[in-house]
């Protein structure tokens, strides 16, 4: 086979000019990411949620009581909603509307200074997750302090200073550095995986689409003969303009995310750019073996749409790989979004440079053999054009 | 069937138009795919991906520079929570930095030379804690299991000061902890990972493989040069009700049976918790379907090519997931996307899906979603009304249309049959 430039520039402007005719490749690529990437940004800009509704029924009516509702409602992730029964605001907590429940036995501050220990009970609703497990951590924060500030008054009445009073109430303290997202950031935590997954997912249905549709308008035979009867020419030509149109949509992403957004990183912004090129790169190794094991564009759009969608669960960024039964782990190589997340931990979290990834790159560069294994077969459906056509 | 009084026309033409719409359905190998395959195969898949659901035992180095019996049985116990698993012992913080950039360890804990002196002098010791965050479930099971160690050793050494300065029994315990509490997560008992989530995601694949299907069959009618709202003959410009219901049939008795197996036999196979009864469950699923059959028939009235669909709404399927609150909360939504979240029927099938199912509400738990669902239903069945409407007078009056067209281009100097040829790709057939 002979790749001549003269050829491949042929393919070049051609595409170009079914770009600039058929809206949808834009419209599917840069209007995509755009919309997702305001979606994401702008969806996630508190980075923490503040103000969760956590309901607090008061038996008690006592100043300990109110205080306690008072110090809740003043924390940042809480604000307190009183209801008048528990059942009230148990059927809230079924609706939704609500994170959490505190109930304040009767008698609370009666019992708490004659001794008795009352019992403090609270519910969380964590089907919500992200709001049920930060209000558990308020109010569990806050009983804890309450039940400091009780300890600190009887041993105030003791008679000891404050700096022994502090050694016995708290005799061991934790502090803790969150390698990578020292703000415990959910935006950060989650748009800097789920950009690029929607990027993988662009590429791999844009190119199945597009390799798709020169079978189903019928124009495969005539762009083999503008490539010169080269399967590789065509897809050099078609693979350059792609790649050329998706590189900048990931490096913009990149940019944004790093740069503008100010996203924390560890390593250097330079290599993240050689992730998600690499990223790229696999998918349209992936889109092209799709294609060119069925090639009818609907069913490979299908396959190609559900396979896609799979990536951003076994990427393992939100529920980590190891939990999942092993016959999926071995899925998730599959995956470039599952490379790509691994780079960025080593980049972003770790920041450790080409020693911590260049296994990753070895694996993303892999996926480009993919095409090698189908190229005779699509030509073959180019040339006969002997497959259903939708 | 009686015969010709409007009800039987009706009733025909409705039948009429639910056969061959049913036809399409099976005879397309691409919408055969979405709905069975992904419709029936995607919840299994998902309920496998996601089957323990729970991270466990998340391993942790530590460096113990004090070395004393206390920090001794800190790490001990922090390795007995189901939390966490002490992995390494490290002779310093480099050897465990490498192990956590190697990822062996997702998390180091650190005990600097003073731990057990200041502990000694009952001054206030501190344990260093670095977890790594590209997952939050590392960060919550490292976090998560010091606190509760650290809590429980508090309570130890405050019982064994107290008792030195002469209180015990009772009585230290009175001071030390005088609020005891008691924490219920009655839905969710574990935070499990799958039940949120699955469940969500069980209601987005109804809504989307059905949207996505009907998208394909409107696409390929119109690139046949059929239209999906052509009208019984005989009545002009009448009956676009009994289209949009007669297709809507279709499709609703197809995802009836979908939507009970996703609803109810799914989360059955996979031991979910269904707390709600079976009738609420169903009478959601019918709500939630038919508006499900309203939105897909509402939007894919905009598809005009048989692919496009998956080209310009297959990241749909994400934000819907997002929308749904169940990750992040409802409350902290930007006003924006909150009043956006409302086009969607997942929106509030996913949480009164959540509601009945997991927290074991009924009907009058779910009766907000129940009202906007319907509201949807009338306010789509709309939209499809005059997309079809439209649609039919588009129709009617090509020829003028195109004669319009024609006049327009002429003037403006542009060649609309070179166009044309560009576009579908016909010049290069020679």
């Amino acid at each position: 086979m002979n790749v001549s430039w003269h050829n491949i520039k042929a393919i070049i402007l051609r595409e170009l000019r079914i770009i600039r005719k058929r809206p949808i490749y834009i419209m599917g690529s840069v209007v995509t990411m755009a919309f997702c990437s305001i979606f994401f940004l702008s969806f996630f800009k508190d980075g923490l949620p503040h103000d969760l509704p956590i309901a607090v029924v008061d038996y008690d009516n006592s100043s300990l009581s109110r205080s306690f509702a008072q110090q809740l409602n003043s924390t940042q992730l809480g604000k307190v909603i009183k209801y008048d029964t528990f059942k009230e605001a148990r059927e809230d907590l079924q609706k939704g509307k609500i994170t959490s429940i505190c109930v304040i036995p009767e008698g609370m501050y009666a019992n708490v200074s004659a001794n008795r220990r009352p019992e403090f009970t609270f519910y969380i609703n964590s089907e919500y997750f992200v709001g049920g497990a930060l209000a558990y951590k308020d109010i569990l924060t806050m009983v804890n302090l309450a039940n400091g500030a009780v300890q600190r008054e009887v041993l105030r009445a003791k008679g000891l200073t404050e700096n022994e009073i502090i050694g016995r109430i708290q005799p061991i303290q934790t502090d803790i550095h969150e390698i990578g997202n020292q703000y415990t950031n959910y935006g950060y935590y989650l748009v800097n995986i789920l950009l690029p997954g929607m990027l993988e997912m662009t590429v791999i249905i844009i190119l199945i689409y597009s390799l798709g549709a020169e079978l189903k308008y019928g124009t495969s035979r005539h762009l083999l003969k503008t490539s010169g009867g080269s399967m590789l020419t065509a897809l050099i030509g078609k693979l350059i303009v792609y790649t050329v149109l998706f590189s900048a949509i990931g490096l913009i992403m990149i940019i944004l995310l790093y740069h503008w957004m100010h996203f924390p990183i560890n390593g250097s912004i330079w290599n993240m750019f050689i992730d998600v090129i690499l990223m790229i790169l696999a998918s349209e190794g992936v889109a092209i073996f799709i294609i060119g094991l069925l090639p009818i564009p609907r069913l490979a759009l299908s396959i190609g749409a559900l396979y896609s969608i799979l990536g951003f669960s076994l990427s393992g960024f939100t529920l980590p790989i190891e939990t999942m039964p092993p016959y999926i782990q071995g899925l998730a190589v599959a995956f470039p979004l599952r490379h790509y997340y691994l780079f960025y931990c080593q980049e972003v979290i770790f920041g450790a440079g080409f020693a911590g990834w260049w296994q990753e790159v070895i694996h993303m560069l892999v996926f480009l053999l993919l095409p090698l294994s189908v190229m005779a077969r699509l030509r073959k459906a180019y040339i006969l054009q002997n497959f259903p056509k939708n | 069937m009686k015969r010709n009084s409007y009800i039987g026309i009706w009733f025909r033409d409705f039948m009429d138009i639910f056969k061959h719409e049913m036809h399409l359905i099976f005879t397309d190998a691409g919408v055969m795919i979405i709905f069975f395959l992904a419709g029936l195969a995607y919840p299994l898949l998902y309920n496998l991906i996601y089957l323990n659901g729970l991270l466990e035992d998340t391993p942790i180095a530590v460096v113990d520079n004090s070395d004393c019996a206390e920090s001794r049985r800190f790490i001990n116990e922090i390795d007995a929570t189901r939390e966490c698993r002490i992995a390494y012992h490290c002779i310093s913080m480099n050897e465990a930095e490498k192990l956590m950039q190697e990822r062996k360890v997702n998390g180091i804990i650190y005990f600097p030379e003073d731990f057990g002196k200041k502990l000694n002098r009952l001054q206030t010791a501190t344990v260093s804690l670095y977890t790594d965050m590209s997952s939050f479930l590392y960060y919550k099971n490292a976090l998560l299991g010091t606190n509760m160690v650290m809590l429980h050793e508090i309570g130890k050494i405050q019982i064994e000061r107290y008792a030195a300065m002469g209180y015990s029994g009772q009585e230290a315990s009175q001071i030390v902890q005088a609020i005891p509490y008691e924490d219920n997560n009655p839905y969710n008992n574990a935070f499990s990972y799958r039940f949120f989530l699955v469940s969500a995601i069980l209601f987005i694949i109804i809504q989307q493989t059905m949207f996505y299907g009907m998208s394909l069959l409107v696409g390929t009618a119109r690139e046949e040069n059929r239209s999906f709202a052509t009208l019984p003959d005989k009545l002009e410009g009448n009956g676009i009700g009994r289209v949009i219901l007669g297709r809507g049939m279709a499709y609703w008795l197809i995802y009836m049976g979908i939507g009970i197996y996703i609803a109810l036999i799914v989360p059955a196979i996979f031991g979910f918790p269904q707390k709600g009864s079976y009738i609420d469950m169903i009478i959601l699923v019918t709500i939630f379907v038919t508006d499900c059959v309203m939105f897909s028939e509402a939007c894919s009235s905009l598809i005009t090519k048989r692919e496009s669909v998956f080209v310009l709404f297959l990241f749909m399927s994400v934000v819907c997931l997002f929308l749904t609150g169940t990750s992040w909360p409802v409350f902290s939504f930007p006003r924006f996307w909150k009043i956006f979240s409302y086009i969607f029927p997942t929106t509030f099938g996913c949480r009164g899906f959540i509601n009945i199912n997991a927290a074991g509400g009924n009907l009058w738990t779910i009766h907000d979603q129940i009202i906007i669902l319907t509201i949807q239903t009338i306010v789509y069945y709309c939209i499809s009304y005059i997309s079809i409407y439209i649609e039919n007078w588009l129709i009617k009056h090509k020829k003028e249309i195109k004669e319009t067209k024609t006049r327009l281009a002429a003037k403006a100097g542009i060649d609309l049959e070179e166009d044309k040829i560009i576009i579908a790709g016909k010049s290069d057939e020679n």
